[in-house]
């Protein structure tokens, strides 16, 4: 009985190892990151260092983001803002109304549409970025108009990623649909009164991954902005900050910037956690 | 009024589909609604394009009549670090010249790079005046997002500015570009207190090997390679006709001279203090760096009081003689967008030619230390006496003015250099094998000449 | 296999043969039994419903008609009659000004949309011919015709899915069907940068690029593409495993009995979900760069002599890459896999305990088995989502080391996507993109279908309801 437990507290020991291993690992990149973004910028100017802390630490290279007649990085981080809400409010909306449509309804052309879907989801999304150019230019929506145009591209075809919030709505049992039906209640009362009070895990589930997502997106976005850069979101104008020559010694506050575009995803993400493993675990197993 | 009732008519559309065929036909009367949306929003599209454009005309039919200019937008890109410049001098400018008051002039940060790229994507958005390196000058041709410069901007032009950058300007023979900088070359920055001598190159790399410091050279770019290849003999340069397509390539990299240069690279990419590399601010534990005078004021911050600059160093060959390093010095360029408008063209012209014009260089000098490509702004004493460019100046007499390349050659330049960095080409192999890669190298930028 | 395959697509293409038959056979018979209002709705469209009192059928039918006549005339026919030649009036200049000719571009474009509004056009037209009959139909049986107010209101009940589905339905259709049928277009043309609109005209060259593709001699990209193709299916192999057992391991780990603070474990590792990867990949990279901060570490405290080229070293960069997704990886996995281990119910390792397994066993004869039948979907929507992982790649070495051995600045650690991504963006080389786009998309597909046909837990759609 004793071996056992020795065994186990030495099990157990070296779990809590390799826990803090990958922790230190997992945690580092943040760290540098953070360290980073509080060197001073006036004594160890902003470019690449071989060093991981810094000599002087300094607010420099947050004062130059909040500084607007240096930077547009405030609006940049306001039209960021502006796209993930909306994006995340329309896909929510979308997705639901797919998911239920597919979920509850039975009517000719759903398989046809579903599988139609699942094939197009196969071209990759590049291809298409030339095209989807043009055609938001067409609308005027390019350039100074480029955040509604990003708003509308991204939300227009997400109907195609119903796949987690369908598989959601299939486990709710359909006897409710029918019981309410008997009681006179249509279609759309059921969906409004019964479902999406029902759902609010993949709601809050499928509004974080759509908020999220707005964060990352530089490529089309950079497009789409075409060089007006009151129109960049974060990503595209601090990308170039890292990628093009001109901006010599901006490496520092591009982590400064990084920071600050991490702390309220992050925020915002650990609090609804809960909600997320939930749909990842339900999209998993659905497929 | 059209465009509302265009709205309401996708409304109706859309409610078409949707009523008819009650439950059967669903998917196709689906995709059908999808269909005749596409239809009417096109309407809506076209019909403000139509409206536009009928008021475009009605402007311009107005404007005739009342100024010789109209009215417009001018929309200018250049680097972030000179958009204020650009500002004022676009002020300064319309001052002075109050028959173009009518236009509007927006000047955007899209850097030199970015601003061929999307230039050659979508010219009808592009800027109408923007700023370039040299090196896009036939891209931007064949694509056409150049107009040529009107010919009494050309003979002053030609007369003003040094002959390099007046040849960076021309395609076939014909002017397509305001010189703004001659200032695209590179030389040496190193720390005074590593490198003892920064005249030949071996002895850089051992001051730096002994100091356990790095020495950057962008081997793999086709711009800073050359001064190996150039250096020790070797070719390479294109023909083009007036449209920017390539005619003739001449090279002799495939020789004697092109395989002492290429062992000689791959030995120095083979120091273990060598980095691939020519932006200061991404360099660490740097002592010495083969950049340009952009970063001038990086390379002082970073190397403080032990700042020094110089020309290229020599080197010595495998077959033991010593060659000085040459490569390119290029230029910066500004460029007109073809127009479909006469006035506009001539205002974009004009103010083209005045943010090219000798004080306005100076001025561009002073402001953010860019080096004059006009002969009189050189001869100020403030640019005979910067540490930088007379470094720059002391090496371009080795270098020779870069002319016009095919995109292509500098995308397989980069992949030579990787290949040597990667160690697919060693620094002991045989000639034969440089010899190999070397011809191919050369058949590859033939191949890009029609 | 095959023969099931070949019967099932003979009898769906004998259903779609007689379905069509029998929709010829309806319009035949319904313009001879109709009365003149169902003959004349053959010309108008909606006349019919809308003398029977059908005012919001009769009029979307019309509406419909009259739109696409107004769209053809005005507007689509102009491209639509150059489809064939994407242009032939080159741009010139009038004294200095400059005159754009055609534009190819819009002509493809809009010339593909003129098409499917011509489609859309007789399927309205047979709709209008349904109606006609079933309204004919009901009224010959004595019935009543259903009131406007009742069709209105059908929206929200029985046919509540148009409602529902319209506008995602023509966002798909605007925003991706329409683009993609373009592109796969461009495939068959020499749009690139010599021939770019408005100044350049380009045109139609059938499959020339596609013999590029699979040329191996001289200019072609024959090579270069079986190289580039091969690194992507063995990148997504790698990611997508390396990340399943792995980040299985490490659920497992924190799972475990007798382990604390599990939250905070869990915490430390979701940062890297949460935090954007432009950020944090970014500065990944920097930090394995040849002069970066572990390179510079490991030469200070004397541990190695040279630096280690992470980055641009071939097989170096392609292991480093696989390494920093297994970072990126393996939160995301840790969650799903904690979700379902709780699902497993706990008798099953009770009772193989007091058959004496030890942990291995049981994690091979019980967990894995179990996970391996759940997760079977979601390891092939991973595998495919990586065979197009753009964001690690392209952040971390975007494509680089270059070769002299690859053709079309194709890189070391390119995937087919980030190859695409740079010949749109750098090279303008729309031809070839478009053809390694149509390829991504065979792979997909070929591997989504063998791979999905062979899963255990896919037959049964219905099964969860």
């Amino acid at each position: 009985m004793k071996s056992y437990k020795t065994k186990r507290a030495i099990g157990n020991t070296i779990c809590y190892i390799i826990l803090i291993l990958i922790s230190i690992i997992w945690l580092f990149p943040f760290i540098g990151l953070v360290l980073q973004s509080f060197r001073s910028y006036a004594t160890e100017y902003g470019g690449m260092v071989d060093y991981l802390v810094p000599k002087h630490f300094s607010l420099d290279n947050y004062k130059f983001l909040f500084d607007s007649s240096q930077t547009n990085y405030l609006l940049w981080y306001k039209n960021t803002i502006i796209i993930a809400v909306f994006v995340s409010l329309l896909q929510t909306v979308i997705q639901l109304c797919v998911s239920y449509a597919l979920s509850r309804m039975r009517f000719a052309g759903r398989t046809f549409l579903m599988r139609f879907w699942l094939i197009l989801g196969m071209f990759p999304g590049f291809l298409t970025m030339i095209c989807l150019y043009f055609l938001l230019k067409q609308f005027g929506l390019t350039q100074a108009g480029a955040i509604p145009g990003l708003i509308l591209v991204s939300v227009a075809s997400c109907g195609m990623g119903y796949y987690v919030c369908k598989g959601y709505f299939d486990t709710i049992p359909k006897a409710l649909d029918e019981a309410a039906m008997i009681d006179g209640a249509t279609r759309s009362r059921i969906f409004f009164t019964m479902i999406i009070p029902m759902s609010k895990p993949i709601i809050i589930y499928t509004a974080l991954v759509a908020f999220m997502a707005p964060w990352c997106d530089y490529v089309f976005a950079s497009y789409v902005a075409f060089g007006h850069d009151t129109s960049y979101n974060v990503a595209v104008g601090m990308t170039r900050w890292v990628w093009t020559n001109d901006y010599q010694g901006y490496f520092t506050r591009f982590c400064a910037g990084g920071v600050l575009v991490a702390i309220p995803v992050t925020l915002l993400f650990m609090f609804l956690q809960k909600y997320y493993v939930e749909g990842v675990t339900g999209g998993a197993v659905k497929g | 009024m059209k465009k509302k009732l265009v709205s309401v008519l996708l409304a109706a559309a859309m409610s078409a589909s949707l009523l008819v065929g009650c439950g059967e036909e669903a998917a196709q009367t689906v995709q059908e609604t999808a269909e005749a949306v596409q239809e009417t929003a096109q309407d809506t599209a076209e019909a403000v394009q139509e409206t536009a454009q009928d008021t475009a005309e009605a402007v311009q039919e107005t404007a005739e009549t009342i100024t010789d200019y109209g009215t417009g937008e001018i929309k200018i890109w250049v680097a972030d670090n000179v958009v204020d410049f650009t500002n004022e001098q676009v002020t300064n400018f319309i001052a002075a010249n109050p028959q173009f008051a009518g236009y509007t002039v927006t000047v955007e940060a899209v850097g030199e790079g970015d601003a061929a790229g999307n230039m050659i994507t979508d010219v009808e958005a592009g800027a109408d005046i923007y700023a370039f390196a040299q090196d896009q000058i036939a891209r931007l041709v064949t694509a056409g997002a150049l107009e040529v410069v009107e010919d009494s901007n050309a003979e002053a032009i030609k007369a003003q500015n040094d002959a390099g950058a007046v040849g960076a300007a021309t395609v076939g023979g014909t002017l397509y570009a305001y010189p703004l900088t001659s200032d695209n070359g590179y030389f040496l920055y190193y720390d005074k207190s590593v490198v003892t001598d920064p005249s030949t190159l071996e002895g850089i790399i051992a001051d730096c090997e002994a100091a356990g410091k790095n020495f950057y050279f962008e081997i793999n770019s086709g711009w800073y390679q050359t001064a190996f290849f150039f250096g020790a003999g070797a070719e390479l340069t294109y023909e083009t006709d007036d449209s920017g397509n390539f005619t003739k390539c001449n090279s002799t990299y495939a020789s004697d001279a092109g395989v002492v240069a290429l062992k000689k690279i791959a030995e120095v990419a083979s120091s273990k203090s060598f980095q691939n590399g020519s932006a200061v601010s991404n360099a660490t534990n740097c002592a010495a760096i083969v950049d340009g005078t952009w970063d001038a004021q990086a390379a002082k911050d970073m190397f403080g009081d032990n700042y020094a600059c110089a020309k290229l160093p020599t080197f010595e060959g495998a077959d033991g003689k010593t060659y000085q390093m040459s490569g390119f010095g290029g230029f910066k360029l500004l460029g007109v967008k073809p127009q479909q408008d006469e006035n506009k063209l001539a205002v974009c012209d004009a103010l083209a030619a005045y943010l090219s014009s000798e004080e306005v260089q100076l001025a561009r000098y002073n402001a953010v230390g860019w080096g004059p490509s006009n002969l009189n702004a050189q001869k100020s004493d403030a640019v005979q006496a910067d540490e930088a460019l007379s470094a720059l100046a002391d090496q371009l007499q080795y270098t020779i003015p870069q002319g016009q390349y095919p995109g292509d050659y500098w995308s397989l330049a980069t992949s030579l250099g990787d290949s040597i960095i990667s160690g697919e080409i060693k620094a002991d192999a045989s000639d034969d094998d440089f010899m190999k890669a070397l011809t191919d190298f050369q058949s590859t930028c033939e191949s890009y000449a029609q | 296999m095959a023969q099931g395959a070949d019967k099932k697509k003979k009898s769906a293409a004998s259903l779609f043969l007689g379905a069509l038959g029998n929709g010829f056979k309806e319009i035949g018979v319904t313009f001879v039994e109709g009365d003149i209002k169902t003959k004349l709705s053959y010309i108008i469209f909606g006349l019919g419903p809308l003398l029977r009192g059908q005012i919001l059928i009769g009029a979307a039918l019309l509406l419909s008609e009259g739109l696409f006549f107004y769209y053809m005339a005005a507007f689509g026919w102009q491209y639509l009659s150059k489809f064939s030649t994407l242009g032939t009036i080159a741009t010139k200049k009038v004294g200095r000004k400059t005159v754009y000719g055609d534009n190819s571009f819009l002509i493809l474009l809009f010339g593909v949309l003129c098409i499917f509004a011509i489609i859309a056009f007789v399927a309205i037209w047979y709709i209008n011919v349904r109606e006609n009959r079933k309204e004919e139909l009901l009224l010959k049986a004595g019935k009543k015709l259903p009131s406007n107010k009742d069709v209105f209101m059908s929206l929200f009940d029985k046919n509540f899915h148009k409602t529902l589905l319209a506008l995602p339905v023509t966002g798909i259709f605007v925003f991706t069907v329409l683009p993609i049928v373009f592109m796969i277009l461009v495939a068959f043309t020499n749009y690139d940068k010599n021939h770019q609109s408005p100044s350049n005209l380009f045109t139609w060259v059938g499959l020339e690029n596609f013999k590029n593709l699979v040329s191996f001699s001289g200019a072609g990209i024959g090579g270069t593409f079986v190289q580039v193709l091969l690194w992507t299916l063995v990148w997504a192999l790698f990611a997508t495993f390396t990340n399943y057992f792995l980040g299985l391991a490490v659920a497992m780990l924190i799972n475990k009995k007798g382990i604390k603070f599990k939250k905070l474990w869990r915490t430390i590792l979701v940062l890297t979900i949460a935090v954007p990867q432009f950020v944090s990949l970014l500065y990944v990279m920097k930090m394995f760069a040849n002069d970066g901060l572990i390179n510079g570490y490991l030469i200070k405290w004397g541990i190695i002599k040279n630096y280690i080229p992470f980055w641009t070293d071939p097989m170096l960069a392609r292991i480093t890459i696989i390494v920093v997704n297994i970072w990126i990886g393996i939160p995301y996995m840790m969650l799903i896999a904690t979700g379902l281990l709780m699902n497993i119910p706990e008798d099953l390792y009770e009772s193989a305990r007091i058959d004496g397994a030890n942990p291995w066993q049981m994690f091979r004869s019980i967990t894995l088995p179990y996970m391996l039948f759940v997760t079977g979907p979601f390891l092939l929507t991973q595998f495919t989502g990586n065979l197009n992982n753009f964001n690690v790649i392209y952040l971390l070495t975007q494509g680089k080391p270059q070769s002299v051995n690859l053709a079309e600045k194709a890189g070391y650690s390119d995937l087919l996507i980030t190859w695409l991504y740079k010949m749109t963006v750098n090279d303008t080389n729309y031809r070839m993109a478009a053809v390694i786009g149509i390829m991504v998309f065979v792979v997909t597909a070929v591997i989504s279908l063998v791979v999905y046909n062979m899963l255990p837990s896919v037959k049964d759609e219905e099964g969860f309801q």
